[in-house]
């Protein structure tokens, strides 16, 4: 009964150790940090610039945190307060459910790239609330702005996250993951639904091509407009640790996430390997997601929304009919 | 030591808002070229950003014409604390050549306190530049400048 006791006081510690430190909240933030980081450095280096020192997006977060506390008289406190809250916790949330350090995450269950993909979506929402309560006009069209196109870049994303999915047949990361390894070919066949995916988490995100929500030269911020302080300080985290979630949201789906696992003999070593596997595989998505930004300029709303309806959706309806096929035919 | 580290952020990442008073926008394109790749800002983490809420530092060009007098108050006040003001420009720091002019108030620092002066008719990109980062210096050693 002792030793019993003894083995759940551990498992408990090393629950927490998942859930606060590794690779839980902490390091998640640290990680959306370096990926800011990252961001502005290879975008700079692009340009031929030098781009920012190391800790600036943290000096960014700091001095943030430390500025006034300002709520807009025609604002609605509890909602302008509210919304980036919403934002981040939905992303922590998500990022739990990511498999990292083995196959399974910290509770693997049947339907969990559906719950990840509706946790992913609700930071949009954020976004939209925070700038229609902000009682800003530049606020409410740029939130409605991020509203009108949740439906062009959603779709494509949900459709072609389903693929591998349908070709295994369970709504399970974890099988998606070790069944992808123990068949190589799935990562031909769904090729075209990672470039799809890729695509519509930039628009996702509100990066270049598709920062129309945010467009500097027509509504100053957009949805943001009136953030400041902690407020926009925790909203630009939000948006960093999307980008952490999105792209190893992908890795996972697409390019088989922590596999192939080593087994080591002490477990501990093998999670460390596997959570190495997992961030190279995570930036090198967020690499082609900064490619992607620094070689195009923004487009209209109107050919975004006929991007998306006239290429992107037809283009995730022929991946899913491959996968239908191969799987009619048998599987792989 | 949570007050020194607010401090150093404060001097990594000073993000600027632009206004122009009544500037001839000679000091506005010598401002733009400032923020050109061959210079680069953001080495020192300057952003230049469009909305006042977001803003630390005003970089404000031109003497204040009467129409733009009540503007520059508001947009200084919805900038939260804390704040600086940087003025840019002959013009700016007095009234230049336009002091005593029938719609002309003055320099900026007849409307709200200005932390720096940057000379010149215009100044040159990297004046304004090596300006803002004395303005920084000045932070690092505590006080007003």
């Amino acid at each position: 009964m002792v030793c019993r006791k003894g083995v759940e006081s551990i498992d408990i510690l090393l629950t927490l150790l998942y859930l606060f430190i590794f690779p839980g909240f902490i390091f998640l933030f640290a990680f959306s940090l370096f990926t800011e980081y990252l961001d502005r450095k290879i975008y700079a280096r692009m340009q031929r610039r030098v781009g920012p020192p190391f800790l600036q997006p943290f000096a960014d977060l700091v001095k943030l945190s430390a500025k006034e506390d300002v709520v807009p008289e025609n604002a609605e406190r509890f909602m302008f307060t509210a919304a980036p809250i919403i934002g981040l916790a939905a992303i922590f949330a998500a990022f739990l459910y990511l498999p990292i350090v083995s196959s399974t995450g910290l509770h693997s269950f049947n339907g969990d790239l559906i719950v990840v993909l509706y946790l992913l979506t609700i930071p949009t929402l954020a976004m939209f609330l925070g700038g229609w309560y902000s009682g800003n006009v530049f606020g409410q069209k740029g939130g409605m702005r991020v509203a009108s196109l949740l439906f062009s870049y959603e779709i494509p994303f949900f459709l072609t996250l389903l693929t591998p999915a349908l070709i295994e047949g369970s709504w399970k990361m974890a099988d998606i993951v070790t069944f992808e390894i123990t068949h190589p070919l799935v990562f031909i066949i769904s090729f075209l639904g990672f470039v799809i995916g890729l695509i519509a988490l930039q628009g996702k995100l509100e990066r270049l091509p598709f920062d129309i929500p945010e467009a500097e030269t027509e509504i100053v911020a957009g949805p943001l407009v009136e953030y400041s302080g902690r407020r926009l300080a925790l909203f630009r985290l939000a948006r960093d640790a999307e980008m952490v979630v999105g792209a190893g949201l992908l890795a996972v789906v697409f390019l088989a996430g922590p596999e192939p696992i080593v087994h080591l003999e002490p477990v501990y070593l093998s999670w460390i390997v596997g959570a190495l596997v997992f961030l190279a595989k995570t930036l090198f998505v967020i690499f082609l997601l900064i490619l992607i930004k620094s070689a195009v300029a923004r487009i209209r709303t109107d050919q975004m929304i006929s991007f998306a309806y006239k290429w992107l959706i037809p283009l995730t309806l022929v991946q899913i009919f491959i996968a239908i096929i191969v799987r009619f035919l048998g599987g792989i | 030591m949570f007050k020194g580290l607010v401090k150093w952020a404060r001097i990594k990442s000073p993000w600027i808002l632009h206004m122009n008073c009544g500037s001839c926008n000679g000091c506005d394109i010598e401002i733009l070229a400032a923020l050109i790749p061959r210079l680069d800002a953001e080495r020192f983490g300057v952003l230049l950003k469009g909305s006042p809420r977001h803003a630390d530092v005003l970089v404000c060009t031109g003497p204040v014409t009467k129409q733009m007098k009540e503007r520059l108050k508001r947009v200084y006040d919805q900038m939260p604390e804390p704040k600086f003001v940087v003025v840019v420009g002959q013009c700016g720091s007095s009234g230049g050549i336009y002091q005593g002019a029938y719609g002309v108030e003055g320099g900026i620092d007849k409307v709200i306190p200005v932390n720096a002066y940057i000379p010149g008719c215009p100044p040159r990109p990297d004046a304004i530049a090596d300006g803002l980062i004395k303005l920084l210096a000045s932070i690092a050693k505590g006080g007003n400048p």
